[in-house]
């Protein structure tokens, strides 16, 4: 599903003629298989967030390949990756990135919009997806109008409305209490089952890594070997 | 993106800041408002200008002055009269002599002093000529009189001041009230001999009287006399068209009007459409012409140049409208800037950001426009209400009754609706661009 070649980035630091460079991620090269959950594990400031967001094409690697189902990405143009992302990509944000004017219902048929789709097809998915994640009597409240769990919940929902192979989850559970939390994980974990979604998660959290088939641990920008903690 | 998705989800943004737009596009309005009713006074009074014109004069009227042969102009001969007809839309072709005098015509104790010409009937008859009484002269002592001819003739021992009333005509207890038709009148002419002046006099007889002529204002007392009058009237004074010499200007009589030549000369077109196209035959062939439609189109070019003057002022207020509505779209791409971040992060391309934020600058200029062109025509009405009770009321003046100073025509709403919109778009065109170069990581972070 991913394939992660020689993967190198810096970012630049200081003003034009003092710049200096800031070296996050070096020789980065993994696979990541078709229906998996893997973790990438890391302390802050190793290079797991800057991964993730070269992976979603947020940023552009310095150096290396990135390929996802089949498509080498890191050629592609800040078009092309938009498109890309809305059809083969689902996101889960640390602080849920839901649009706040908008209801949850709203939230979640967003993806479908920019898609394209019928506003009959849109309101039968976003109800299905809604009901899939636990919210179908939460449509029409908006985001600050739910806890946190319902809210993360609503992001899962808008990742998973146009049926992506891949979600790509930034500290899932990072503003979530414990509970939550293992309810959320419970709930990727059945998505995974049931629906084969592949998860890429970034955590700093044991009790997440624990969920995935495979840990990736990165430190200081470089990949850490023998990091599998749990197989299936 | 459907265009009704976008459409939708512009308005609920705009939704969110009711004041701010509205405020916004209240600007637009007065802009193209003021846009609107500030060329309105041009194409109101070309309006006004054309129609005068076109009420004055006949449209299908081409007067022809004369035939440009090696720099100099000739007058107008049997061949010109001849080719004349013979051009395609040519309904008629009148020409005229007319008596370089003005004769004294007296019946009984009533005479008047007017001009006297010859001229074709038949052909008068073609170009609208028709009489009021009477019928055309068979005979050459027959003549036909002008429809304000008996309203002139009056008593002869009369002093001016007590003829005349104010408006310069004769009192009606002076003028001739008998029946004209059939009536034998004398006609007579002077020529100056050793600086004593000779009469002439020539019994003619009323065959016909000309129907009144089409404008109020006209007036008709000419006399048209045939082609043996006025030869009997040049043998009489030895020179052409009866000139009066006067000593020591013996010789401007010779060559001034060739005897066979013809003093007015005009054609009349089929229809208006067809003026054009003789004019610029006759322009070919070196003939000064003059119709009333070469009038209008200098009329419009110069309407066209003052009303485009107008309307690029007024496109100065629609551009400063436009910089609030950089304003409000630069503020609305700042407030928006983390909800931006969060749809390019699942997968809006650029073009679609883009999209979104022209198509709300362009509703902001559309709500303008269409607010503008109504506040535009509410003004329009009250200008047109009011400025003429204002001048006459300070003028003492009563004016004309076609003269509007302000006039929207459907060109005038589509132009000011095209450039408010254009201007709006235009304006939108920089924040929706930086809308589209919003970084996602920082605008998710609230770094923007």
């Amino acid at each position: 599903m991913i394939t992660v070649k020689n993967l190198y980035h810096h970012f630049e630091l200081g003003k034009k003629g003092n710049k200096t460079t800031l070296s996050v991620l070096q020789d980065i090269s993994f696979q990541v298989k078709e229906k998996e959950i893997v973790a990438i594990k890391g302390r802050s400031g190793s290079g797991k967030s800057t991964l993730l967001h070269l992976i979603s094409g947020f940023i552009h690697p310095v150096k290396g390949e990135i390929w996802i189902d089949g498509t080498k990405v890191t050629d592609l143009n800040e078009t092309d990756f938009a498109a890309f992302r809305l059809q083969h990509l689902g996101f889960i944000f640390q602080n849920f990135q839901l649009i706040p004017s908008m209801t949850a219902y709203q939230n979640v048929e967003l993806p479908l919009i920019l898609s394209g789709a019928t506003q009959e097809k849109r309101k039968a998915v976003v109800q299905e997806t809604l009901r899939k994640v636990g919210l179908e009597n939460h449509g029409e409240h908006y985001p600050s109008e739910l806890s946190g769990g319902q809210q993360q919940r609503v992001s899962i929902a808008r990742a998973l409305v146009l049926n992506p192979p891949l979600i790509l989850a930034d500290e899932p559970t990072g503003s979530l209490d414990s509970e939550t939390e293992e309810n959320l994980l419970e709930l990727i974990q059945q998505l995974n089952e049931e629906m084969g979604i592949t998860f890429l998660i970034i955590t700093h959290d044991d009790q997440v890594a624990r969920i995935g088939n495979r840990t990736i641990e990165i430190a200081d920008g470089a990949l850490v070997e023998g990091g599998v903690i749990h197989e299936i | 993106m459907k265009f009704k998705d976008q459409f939708q989800f512009v308005r609920q943004n705009m939704k969110k800041n009711k004041v701010r737009v509205f405020m916004t596009m209240l600007a637009t309005a007065i802009g193209c408002a003021f846009l609107i009713v500030l060329a309105s006074v041009g194409f109101g009074l070309h309006d006004s200008l054309i129609q005068d014109t076109m009420q004055n004069r006949a449209v299908t009227e081409i007067q022809v002055h004369g035939k440009e042969t090696d720099g100099s102009y000739q007058a107008l001969k049997d061949e010109d009269i001849d080719y004349f007809e013979s051009i395609s839309g040519v309904r008629a072709v009148t020409r005229k002599k007319q008596l370089q005098q003005s004769p004294v015509f007296s019946i009984n104790d009533y005479q008047v002093q007017t001009m006297a010409m010859t001229t074709d009937f038949p052909s008068e008859m073609k170009a609208g000529l028709e009489l009021s009484k009477g019928k055309l002269p068979e005979k050459d002592n027959e003549i036909v009189v002008g429809h304000d001819f008996a309203s002139r003739l009056a008593k002869s021992n009369i002093s001016d001041e007590e003829l005349y009333n104010d408006q310069d005509q004769v009192k009606e207890k002076y003028q001739y009230d008998g029946d004209l038709i059939g009536k034998e009148i004398e006609m007579k002419v002077v020529q100056i001999e050793d600086n004593e002046e000779k009469s002439h006099t020539i019994p003619l007889t009323i065959s016909g009287i000309t129907e009144a002529p089409n404008r109020e204002w006209f007036q008709d007392q000419n006399v048209y006399i045939s082609e043996s009058v006025l030869k009997e009237v040049e043998q009489f004074t030895g020179t052409n068209r009866g000139m009066i010499t006067t000593p020591g200007q013996e010789d401007m009589s010779s060559g001034q009007q060739q005897e066979d030549s013809y003093d007015q000369v005009t054609i009349y077109a089929e229809n208006m459409e067809v003026v054009q196209e003789i004019s610029d035959e006759l322009k070919n062939k070196n003939y000064a012409s003059y119709s009333v439609v070469s009038e209008i189109q200098q009329i419009n070019m110069i309407f066209t140049i003052i009303k485009t003057g107008l309307i690029i002022v007024g496109t100065i207020a629609v551009l400063i409208a436009s910089i609030g509505i950089y304003n409000t779209m630069t503020m609305a791409v700042t407030e928006r800037a983390p909800d931006i971040g969060i749809m390019k992060a699942i997968g809006a391309k650029p073009k679609t950001i883009k999209r979104i934020f022209l198509l709300e600058s362009g509703m902001i200029g559309l709500a303008g426009a269409i607010i503008g062109t109504a506040i535009a025509f509410i003004v329009s009405m009250a200008v047109n209400i009011a400025l003429p009770l204002i001048l006459e009321s300070v003028f003492k003046e009563e004016l004309p009754p076609e003269l509007r100073f302000s006039m929207i025509p459907w060109s005038l709403v589509l132009i000011a609706a095209g450039i408010c919109l254009l201007v709006t778009v235009l304006s939108g065109l920089r924040p929706a661009r930086r809308a589209t170069q919003i970084d996602v990581l920082k605008a998710m972070r609230r770094e923007v």
